[in-house]
């Protein structure tokens, strides 16, 4: 599947030690907070209350189950659940 | 076939995030959970036709949009009224509260469009670009350039009224002048 762009995955992309609150292409809380002082004051909020609300579910990490499934069908020998 | 455990280890990565995109769409956590999981299964069971080295999070992405298109909104028996129902769903969630200004920006999001709601997510808070955005919702980047600045116009007016009461000049004013009075 297309996906438009071309991004270069860095093998260091988990660390499960010390949790950071990334958005989907990796960028942490504080890269993205230099970013917000480029808009306007109301622009800043939305910005920063969107992201708020969406790291708090971020921050909440993969759930058991969910790494339980993915381990689980990755280690199997061929495509069948 | 074994999966690659760098592979792997990207969709994993990829999760938290999806379930972030999935609770925006879904406005439901358990719903979300089914939808980031039926996700997962489609993709592993995909996984060859994802290009290593390209784009993990937007690829794991369009197939979740894709999947709740298809398949979960065709669920619901009033899709005119899924606004209403998110709206519904973020009144339920009483954790989120304590401040005030943030359930009123909660509030003004889910007065939104949903195409419009998605796309400033995409972009805004899961940190795509407008290109990668627009590829996820398989629609043409002027058109996400457009939702997107409908959604944050759109917020700006509905935001701009509580700010005048909390910003105003007049308290500080008429305290100047309050002050001023004595002789």
């Amino acid at each position: 599947m297309k996906t438009g762009k071309t991004v270069s995955i860095e093998p260091s992309a988990p660390k499960e030690d010390k949790p950071q609150i990334r958005d989907a292409v990796g960028r942490t809380v504080t890269q993205r907070k230099s970013e917000v002082r480029l808009g306007r004051e109301v622009q800043a909020r939305i910005g920063q209350q969107l992201r708020a609300m969406y790291d708090e579910v971020v921050s909440e990490g993969v759930p058991q189950h969910i790494s339980d499934l993915v381990r689980r069908l990755s280690d199997q020998d061929d495509g069948a659940a | 076939m074994k999966l690659d455990p760098a592979i792997r280890d990207q969709v994993l990565a990829t999760v938290p995030n999806l379930r972030a995109f999935a609770i925006s769409l879904c406005g439901n956590i358990d719903r979300a959970d089914d939808l980031v999981q039926e996700t997962l299964l489609r993709a592993l069971a995909h996984i060859d036709s994802f290009e290593p080295g390209t784009n993990m999070p937007a690829w794991l992405f369009t197939i979740l949009r894709n999947l709740f298109r298809s398949e979960y909104r065709k669920r619901r028996r009033e899709v005119e009224d899924a606004d209403g129902r998110y709206a519904e769903t973020l009144k339920s969630h009483p954790e989120q509260t304590g401040r005030v200004e943030f359930s009123e920006f909660r509030a003004a999001l889910a007065k939104l469009p949903s195409d419009q709601r998605e796309a400033l997510i995409l972009v805004g808070a899961s940190g795509f670009s407008y290109e990668d955005a627009a590829a996820i919702c398989g629609c043409a980047v002027g058109t996400i350039k457009s939702r997107v600045n409908r959604a944050r116009t759109r917020l700006t007016d509905l935001l701009a009224i509580d700010s005048v009461d909390d910003f105003g000049p007049d308290r500080a004013t008429r305290a100047v002048l309050a002050g001023g009075g004595r002789t």
